[in-house]
């Protein structure tokens, strides 16, 4: 990979000073070596701020709305909808995490468990905070009190036809149960406008396991559109304090969970079609 | 007093724990092992060490050790840390050493009137380390017990689960220590040898997360598990260093190229055959891909073990600097 000084240095040029100088105040846990034990990096999450700077500000526009709800310290969820064939969504919460938290925040998306097979890719999201889904890397971000970013909805949102934008699909209760047992707050998030960015003519399966993928996607524009992406926060859902850490065990419960927080980003993304003025403005 | 068996004494790791326990007070007796005579050994001489040259492999040998010497001396802690350093070499004798030394040592201790506590030095080498497998490892990790992994591995993971199953059900208190890699010479290091070449090649792409243990940890990890006699269990020993392969490399003053992960296996089988190194690519396969680094936190809660000392480069790079066998392309630093 790259040299820390030469990232450090392409940081600099790439972010204004002033959002720069906001990282120094970014709480990463240090290994030793300015890593965290995932590889995430205080230069590196700069790096990619400045990488990702063009495409939240010029290209998606992003308006953020509600980051207030986030939660200043402890572990919380970020649970959200998902969409727009590649993960511009993710990226994008990440930017607009890190730019609307004081002191910054680094959200920490858990990725589906192929990510890490796939070169370069792998390492740059592990190096802005990004780990692989498995219930031990969670469990271990929670102890650390971190910010995490669970898409419920995994590939079978990311990968919906066009035709099913901004239509839920089946919504995992994983996040729930990580929320009851570490006792952390999930907030609802909703992102409007990702699911119009790259239309899906058609998916591969023969082929992706190449890449350790599920499949791969065949969308109508090889760019995403410029969108204007809308991101709604909504108020941290407490499920500790209705359920005890020990009904983390129980199907019921964590169905019910679930259904609170995916009707909490349904009504989130009902509110924030309804009040956005169109897809590109 | 504690009176302490330990083997392997006369490789870095036991000798430097054999020298650790013979300042403490509390130790009385310190019986050191090992398959060198007492002359070639690097143990400071005190009136509280005794050294025996004895061949693990000659269980017979083990047994009349165990049932004299060690009886009369009222031994009460084994501390064992031999195993086969050497990656290239396979087979029965090297299996007879990692495994069933072990299991027989073991035998022995419970049938022993003296001996209440078992140490077994095993290494963070056991887990399975996959993409999708956590990045941070804890306890009960799934081990690596591919039946196509190199005998390096297998017999580690036979050694260690040889001890495993005996814990409560053996009169005595066992504690395995599954130690992250030690990156010293003489200590079996595969990344230590890796790191001998002024050029390190490592897979385009990849740059995964390694956790390292410096000599004085893992003797101090070592050392509170003796003194915690009544601990028993599994306890990971993560180092001090935590960081990425790219920036180890650098670390060492050694060029960093990645390069096609295809290519990486037969180089180094040549680079091995060439130059009589340890270093074995498919071994290592896995964690020149995805990160591994063990979780200490049971070690610290039970043990009281944190390491501190982190590793010291510029030793590190003056040892290959001097390396007289290595050839002109190998091992010049900076």
């Amino acid at each position: 990979m790259v040299k820390r000084n030469t990232v450090t240095r392409l940081a600099r040029r790439m972010m204004p000073k002033d959002r720069l100088a906001r990282l120094s105040d970014l709480k990463l846990r240090d290994s030793g070596h300015g890593y965290d034990p995932f590889g995430a990096n205080r230069e590196w999450i700069g790096f990619a701020a400045g990488t990702m700077r063009f495409l939240y500000d010029h290209w998606f526009r992003v308006s953020s709305h509600g980051a207030e709800n986030i939660p200043k310290t402890g572990p919380a969820v970020l649970a959200s909808n998902h969409s727009g064939t590649l993960p511009f969504d993710g990226t994008m919460i990440w930017m607009d995490v890190l730019e609307h938290t004081s002191p910054p925040r680094v959200v920490r998306p858990v990725l589906d468990l192929f990510v890490p097979l796939l070169p370069i890719v792998g390492t740059y999201f592990a190096r802005a905070g990004a780990v692989a889904g498995s219930r031990a890397n969670v469990r271990a971000l929670f102890e650390a009190n971190e910010l995490l970013l669970i898409f419920p909805e995994g590939t079978g949102g990311i990968g919906k036809p066009f035709k099913e934008r901004y239509q839920l699909q089946d919504w995992r209760v994983g996040h729930c149960e990580l929320a009851l047992r570490h006792r952390a707050p999930v907030v609802p998030v909703a992102v409007i406008g990702a699911e119009e960015q790259m239309p899906q003519v058609a998916r591969f399966e023969a082929g992706a396991k190449l890449f350790g993928a599920p499949y791969l996607p065949l969308p109508a524009t090889a760019l995403p559109l410029p969108v204007h992406y809308h991101i709604h926060y909504g108020p941290p859902i407490a499920l500790h304090e209705q359920y005890t850490p020990e009904q983390a065990d129980e199907p019921e419960v964590l169905r019910d969970a679930a259904a609170q927080v995916k009707e909490a980003v349904a009504g989130l993304i009902a509110h924030g079609l309804k009040t956005r003025e169109g897809v590109f403005r | 007093m504690r009176r302490i068996l330990v083997t392997g004494a006369t490789a870095p790791i036991g000798a430097a724990l054999v020298r650790r326990l013979a300042r403490d007070e509390s130790v009385d007796q310190v019986l050191a092992l090992g398959r060198e005579r007492e002359a070639a050994m690097s143990i400071e001489s005190s009136t509280k060490v005794t050294y025996r040259q004895v061949d693990l492999t000659r269980f017979r040998k083990i047994r009349d050790l165990l049932f004299s010497d060690v009886k009369s001396m009222g031994i009460d802690t084994v501390v064992h840390t031999a195993l086969h350093r050497n990656a290239s070499q396979e087979g029965e004798r090297v299996h007879r050493l990692n495994v069933e030394a072990t299991r027989e040592l073991l035998r022995l201790c419970e049938r022993h009137p003296t001996i209440e506590h078992f140490v077994l030095r095993s290494q963070g080498a056991v887990y399975k380390v996959q993409a999708d497998q956590p990045a941070v490892i804890s306890e009960d990790h799934p081990l690596n017990l591919d039946p196509k992994a190199p005998q390096w591995i297998r017999d580690r993971v036979e050694a260690d689960l040889t001890a495993c199953t005996q814990m409560g059900m053996s009169p005595m208190k066992i504690a395995v220590l599954r130690c992250a890699e030690v990156l010293a010479p003489a200590t079996g290091s595969q990344l230590f040898d890796y790191l001998g070449s002024k050029v390190c090649l490592r897979p385009m792409g990849y740059d995964p997360m390694i956790n390292l243990l410096s000599i004085e940890d893992q003797v101090e990890a070592l050392y509170q598990a003796v003194l915690k006699h009544d601990a028993q269990g599994i306890f990971n020993v993560p180092g001090r260093d935590t960081l990425p392969m790219s920036e180890l490399i650098q670390m060492v003053g050694r060029a960093d190229l990645p390069t096609f992960g295809f290519m990486l296996n037969p180089a180094y089988r040549l680079r091995a055959a060439l130059e009589k190194k340890e270093f074995r690519y498919d071994m290592n396969h896995w964690r020149f891909h995805f990160s591994g680094v063990l979780d200490g936190r049971r070690a610290k809660e039970v043990l009281g073990y944190e390491a501190s000392h982190p590793l010291r480069p510029t030793e590190l790079a003056q040892h290959w600097h001097q390396d007289p066998s290595a050839p002109f392309w190998a091992s010049r630093t900076r």
